[in-house]
């Protein structure tokens, strides 16, 4: 069959169909809320070479991580000697290797035609819990990789129809949750299954030669449409810096030096602090995530995400800092709270290049709420994350309330919390005055708080921005900070965002998240805007008269 | 009263353009198209109007409306609504799911919520999620609420707590306290509207029906006045999103159940011919002007699914999470992608060609219309090909500039360094390719084998792709319907009359034969308090391995083999089963009400034999002459080869080489 430009475009199209398709598959297979409810995963087909040829919008922060995981797992299978063979899939959690943290799980099934490789279905799956110091394994007591949990170097786990089970068993019982474990593990090869099925029938309609040929097509596609769009930045250098807040209150230094020309854009990380001994470090493949997120914002969600739309990025981070660190430093907050402040960090040098497609800074943490403990004689272990304001954007107000950046996962019904954990959910709201002022003002954060109904219940939290503010930009102000306050006995202490502690029952803990910056001298914001806020009860009028100098231009009633 | 089916019934519906009205008795079919008027009350009127005196005889009046979704779209006609939820849990309805519609558009924005936060009250109580009582409604507080309710100006006031699903008892009270205080406007308590568990689904849900109810019940009741004046006194039921119908006191209280009642005609019209023609696996493809849906009939029943996001935008036929308003419900399942007739070909800025999804819908209109479309689109490629008449449509109603057509794709072709027939052909090829998309979503994606469907193929524009996407999907059989352009109204008459009833289980180990004994007693009665006599009911139950969220609908046939059922199922569509507990989350009885089986389309003037024309045309793959076939001037039992094409009033058949097509009554049936 002749390979017309048409035919190659019909199968990339399919490709992504069947990423898509697989997410779905591993939804609905899943026993966790985490996967099943949130959907704390993503899915992607690969060229025999780890190059991207599909990936189904899930989560960003594995856009990039999923891509640099298989080709380092395809490199130590090598390495190693090690020949997949055809209908096996092979999992892995090192984080060194597969590119974000133990508890996401990687999956790859190699496809082959005539004995040969020509592609890889891949998934990566969040896990509540690894095993490690605390339940939801994210622990910022963890000083090594094995101290956060179960590490699973690449090991077959489907061989011929059949799970390895010594493979299903040795991850699944180092959890404090092994049968959820099993389910969801074996819900990442249904995924793949589904996925496999897909990029055989593809292969058999269209022949090998028309699937390899589609693959460069959709490359060069999506690396024309990159350069033209690169076209309307404006060249040069830029840097900025931005922290990241250190559990005993030392800060960490985020900088980038970025450098944009008509062909390409290079980032440099160098001056960002060195690794540490606990878990905020994001592994290489972290940080490449947030550069690829970040241009994908500014150059266009149109452009097919492939190896092709990310070939114009060059990432250095010298090693041994936060941003490359060395194995075996512990990375568990790194995939979910550094990886929010690259972002930022980001946004912030490329707003002299791109001026007002860069919106203020959004809350900037995922607010990762880890719970276990005890419950009717068995172990039970918790995750999910919580959403912020939105930074204000040069038209329109940031949103209240949502997933920022790295993350897009959905959250946990309260009615799904209350039947299947010792929680009684006390609050979930958008928090009033938490938003930056601004022309255009930044999105409310939100508050949650949650009950314990059991005596010794560990409750981790791991939060950012308590006290280096989201930004506002062109005389934005800032959003308020994150807080987290315990309540005992109608006692309430604020304890800081990054903290572990036992809740018993009655007791009580409360997440506050940051408010979006403001975008543009609040002065100007529009006063019926003004007056809807107040009305709607998002800001006080105290909050207004002192930010928005409203006193000089409305009378509150 | 009970309902006697007259051999007479009318079928009315409404869409954003149209109003089709279709009248049959026992000499077949009468059908009229007018444009739909601002009042959608006066189309109806004028259009039964129309069908003269006859058409008061009529023992049923079928309706089908967009008056809902139009107003989600629009925000016009939605009552002033209050939402009242527990103490902290004001903005469950905004919050959503607490993602963003758009994963990398630094713009993305919520659809604008229903109800604003000024008017989304709290009140302190709470039940617990095994259905306990934890704190009473707050008596005084409740008071003080209803208080401002009533003054407040509201039309409709929603009432949506934590754990109602397992026991609304602080719903209920909280709507006797507005009442108590004299608010007489619409209340939806959503442990009635929608009791399943998920807070923000049964919160949108109740929501949504909230803010519909008053205009649904206003423009019905005026409805049936007018109809009563004018001496139409048959009953009229109002179509549901899954095929079934409602009466109209219930769609007037429960609006969401009627919400997609117009795309579930054209399926119900599918069931209806697969019936007749014993076609147990059926693809329908209805393809229009700015669309094209898919859906599957398996064993005569369609897909159906339990949420639909109303006023959202879709991303290659799937639904984008987030951005519009969550329904629970029962829905026909259809995929839905920009491909239709009017659907716009453009060339992005790294020179590849894209079909959609712009669509320059009946105004302008595909440029070879002549009223002013600039633009190349999927009909105007079809004129340049010789697919579609190049002279006119309609039986010559409608003229057809192929000159213009022509202008429009060279518009784009020089930029794509190709000829503007190559450029045609490229269009129809990726509109193929989007079509057949939306096709496995709703077989492939589901685990159904496509190959062991027939295409069921209707719409202005579905036969003329039909043949193309039967080989795309490796299917063989096809079935085009006479009037295919119309055939969507006739599921209005088509249509058994359904009604579905749910009972959670919510266990493992449950014996059902006896539940489902329980919930067929109860459906029964509704049903006759509904004044239907006769009808039949069916079982289903939904089930997943404990521990996994999204579950299996499968028919129950005995408890011994429910497991295995689930097993082959789920090994089916994921490679394996697991040897953990099987949970029920809910058995499901559809009870149906069968109908006069006179209603087959049939033509109702005899052929006269035409000798068929000539022209030049891009048939499966290659430029021909082939011959044109007047479909009226051939008779029941012709048949040929092709490559051909057959003309028909409302539609174009384009029939691919190696392919045989035989004439029958109901339509045309293509097998290869």
């Amino acid at each position: 069959m002749k390979s017309d430009r048409v035919t190659l475009q019909i199968i990339s199209n399919s490709l992504l169909y069947a990423s898509e398709e697989m997410g779905l598959a591993l939804r609905n297979s899943a026993y966790s809320p985490n996967i099943k409810e949130r959907m704390d995963h993503s899915a992607a087909v690969f060229d025999p070479t780890g190059k991207l040829l599909a990936q189904a919008e899930h989560i960003p922060v594995h856009l990039g991580s999923l891509p640099w995981g298989l080709a380092n797992l395809i490199r130590h299978l090598s390495r190693e000697r090690t020949e997949l063979e055809a209908g096996s899939m092979v999992a892995a959690n090192d984080p060194y290797i597969t590119g974000t943290h133990l508890n996401d799980v990687t999956v790859a099934a190699p496809i082959h035609s005539k004995g040969e490789v020509v592609a890889y279905v891949v998934n990566k799956a969040h896990h509540s819990d690894v095993g490690g110091v605390v339940p939801g394994s994210i622990s910022m007591r963890a000083r090594t990789l094995s101290e956060e949990g179960y590490v699973l170097e690449p090991t077959t786990l489907w061989r011929r129809g059949k799970f390895v089970e010594s493979t299903v068993e040795g991850f699944s019982r180092a959890s404090r949750t092994p049968r959820e474990r099993r389910g969801d593990l074996k819900a990442q090869v249904a995924a793949n299954v589904t996925g496999a099925r897909r990029v055989k029938e593809l292969i058999a309609r269209y022949g090998l030669e028309a699937f390899e040929l589609a693959g460069e097509n959709s490359f060069k596609h999506s690396a024309t449409l990159t350069k033209k769009r690169l076209a309307r930045f404006r060249r040069g250098n830029y840097e900025a810096t931005d922290f990241l807040e250190g559990p005993s209150g030392e800060d960490l230094k985020l900088r980038v030096r970025v450098a944009v020309s008509t062909s390409d854009v290079s980032l440099d990380y160098s001056g960002t602090s060195a690794e540490v001994d606990y878990p905020l470090n994001a592994v290489l493949g972290v940080t490449i995530s947030g550069a690829y997120y970040v241009l994908r914002c500014l150059l266009g969600d149109d452009i097919p995400a492939n190896y092709g739309a990310f070939e114009h990025v060059r990432v250095h981070a010298p090693m041994g800092t936060v941003l490359n660190p060395t194995s075996p430093h512990p990375v568990g907050g790194g995939n979910v709270e550094t990886s929010q402040r690259n972002a930022d960090v980001l946004f912030r040098a490329l707003y002299p290049s791109v001026r007002d497609r860069v919106p203020a800074a959004a809350g900037g943490s995922m607010n990762n709420v880890m719970m276990g403990g005890e419950a009717a004689g068995s172990a039970w272990a918790f995750y999910e994350t919580i959403g912020v304001g939105l930074g204000g954007r040069s038209r329109m107000d940031g949103l209240d309330g949502i997933q920022a950046n790295m993350t897009n996962t959905m959250n946990t019904p309260i009615e799904e919390i209350e039947r299947t954990i010792p929680i009684r959910m006390l609050r979930y709201e958008f928090r009033q005055d938490s938003s930056g002022a601004g022309k255009f003002r930044g999105g409310s954060g939100l508050i949650r708080a949650y009950q314990s109904l059991a005596d010794g219940m560990t409750f981790t939290v791991l939060a950012d921005r308590g006290r280096h503010l989201p930004w506002g930009l062109k005389g934005g102000f800032p959003g308020n900070g994150t807080e987290v306050v315990v309540e005992r006995k109608g006692t309430r202490v604020a304890v800081p965002p990054k903290s572990t502690f036992r809740l018993d029952a009655g007791d009580i803990a409360e997440i506050r998240t940051a408010g979006g910056g403001g975008y543009g001298d609040p002065a100007e914001r529009d006063v019926s805007n003004v007056i809807r806020d107040v009305e709607d009860g998002l800001l006080t009028a105290q909050k207004v008269t002192t930010d928005y100098r409203l006193g000089r231009r409305f009378t509150l009633k | 009263l009970p309902v006697k089916m007259s051999r007479m019934a009318v079928g009315v519906d409404v869409g954003g353009t149209f109003t089709d009205v279709i009248l049959s008795d026992s000499e077949g079919l009468e059908v009229l198209k007018l444009p739909t008027t601002a009042d959608p009350a006066t189309a109806v009127l004028r259009a039964l109007g129309r069908l003269g005196p006859k058409a008061r005889k009529a023992g049923l009046i079928s309706h089908a409306t967009t008056l809902a979704t139009n107003a989600l779209l629009t925000h016009q006609g939605l009552a002033h609504t209050a939402l009242i939820t527990n103490d902290g849990f004001r903005d469950i309805l905004e919050i959503g799911r607490q993602r963003r519609p758009e994963l990398y558009d630094l713009e993305t924005r919520r659809p604008s919520t229903l109800v604003r936060r000024r008017d989304r009250l709290t009140i302190r109580c709470r039940v617990g999620a095994d259905g306990s009582e934890i704190e009473p409604l707050d008596a005084k507080g409740a008071e003080a609420l209803a208080e401002h309710v009533a003054k407040g100006g509201f039309e409709s006031v929603a009432i949506c707590f934590l754990n109602s699903y397992q026991n609304g008892v602080h719903e209920k009270e909280m709507r006797s306290v507005l009442r108590d205080c004299g608010f007489p406007g619409h209340i939806s308590i959503s442990s009635e509207v929608d009791d399943e568990y998920r807070e923000y689904e049964r919160t949108s849900t109740t929501v949504v029906n909230a803010a519909l109810s008053p205009l649904m019940t206003g423009y019905l009741s005026s409805l049936r006045t007018s109809l009563r004046r004018s001496n139409f006194r048959a009953p009229i039921y109002i179509m549901n999103s899954d095929g079934g119908a409602s009466t109209v006191a219930y769609a007037s209280s429960r609006p969401v159940t009627v919400i997609e009642s117009g795309p579930a005609a054209g399926v119900i019209a599918s069931r209806h011919l697969a019936r007749k023609l014993s076609l147990n696996r059926v693809l329908t493809f209805d393809m229009g002007g700015t669309t094209a849906k898919a859906a599957t009939v398996i064993d005569y029943e369609p897909e159906v699914i339990d949420e639909f996001e109303a006023a959202g935008k879709t991303h290659s036929g799937r639904s984008i999470r987030g951005s519009g308003y969550p329904i629970r419900g029962e829905f026909i399942d259809l995929a839905e992608v920009s491909a239709g007739g009017g659907t716009i070909a453009w060339v992005d800025e790294a020179g590849e060609l894209k079909v959609g999804p712009a669509s320059a819908g009946s105004d302008p209109g595909p440029a070879c219309y002549g009223t002013g479309g600039l633009n190349p689109t999927v009909t105007d490629a079809n004129v340049v090909l010789g697919r579609l008449n190049p002279a006119a449509l309609l039986g010559g109603a409608m003229p057809i500039r192929s000159d213009l057509a022509l202008r429009s794709i060279r518009k784009i072709s020089g930029r794509l360094g190709l000829g503007p027939m190559e450029v045609a052909k490229g269009i129809i090829r990726l509109v193929d390719n989007a079509m057949a998309r939306a096709m496995s979503l709703v077989t492939i994606e589901r685990g159904r084998d496509p190959r062991e469907f027939e295409i069921l193929a209707f719409g202005g524009a579905g036969p003329v792709q039909a043949c193309d996407l039967a080989e795309e999907m490796g299917i063989s059989d096809v079935v085009v319907p006479l009037h295919a352009g119309l055939f969507s109204a006739y599921g209005l008459l088509a249509g058994e009359l359904t009604r579905s009833f749910i009972s959670p289980v919510m266990g493992t180990g449950v014996r059902l034969a006896g539940r489902f004994h329980e919930l067929e007693l109860s459906a029964a009665r509704a049903m006759r308090e509904e004044g239907f006599i006769r009808f039949g009911l069916d079982r289903y139950f939904e089930g997943r391995y404990l521990g996994q969220s999204h579950e299996l609908l499968l028919p129950f046939r005995t408890d011994s083999n429910v497991r295995s059922t689930f097993d082959a199922r789920h090994r089916a569509l994921y490679g394996y089963s697991l040897p953990d507990k099987l949970e029920i989350v809910k058995i499901k009885v559809r009870a149906r009400v069968p109908r006069p089986s006179s209603m087959l389309l049939q033509p109702r003037t005899p052929a006269s034999h035409t000798p068929p024309s000539k022209r030049r045309a891009w048939i499966g793959g290659r430029s021909r002459v082939v011959p044109v076939f007047n479909r009226e001037a051939l008779p029941a039992g012709s048949r040929g080869e092709g490559p051909c094409i057959i003309e028909e009033y409302d539609s174009t058949l384009v029939v691919n080489p190696s392919w045989r097509w035989t004439v029958e009554d109901y339509g045309t049936r293509l097998t290869r």
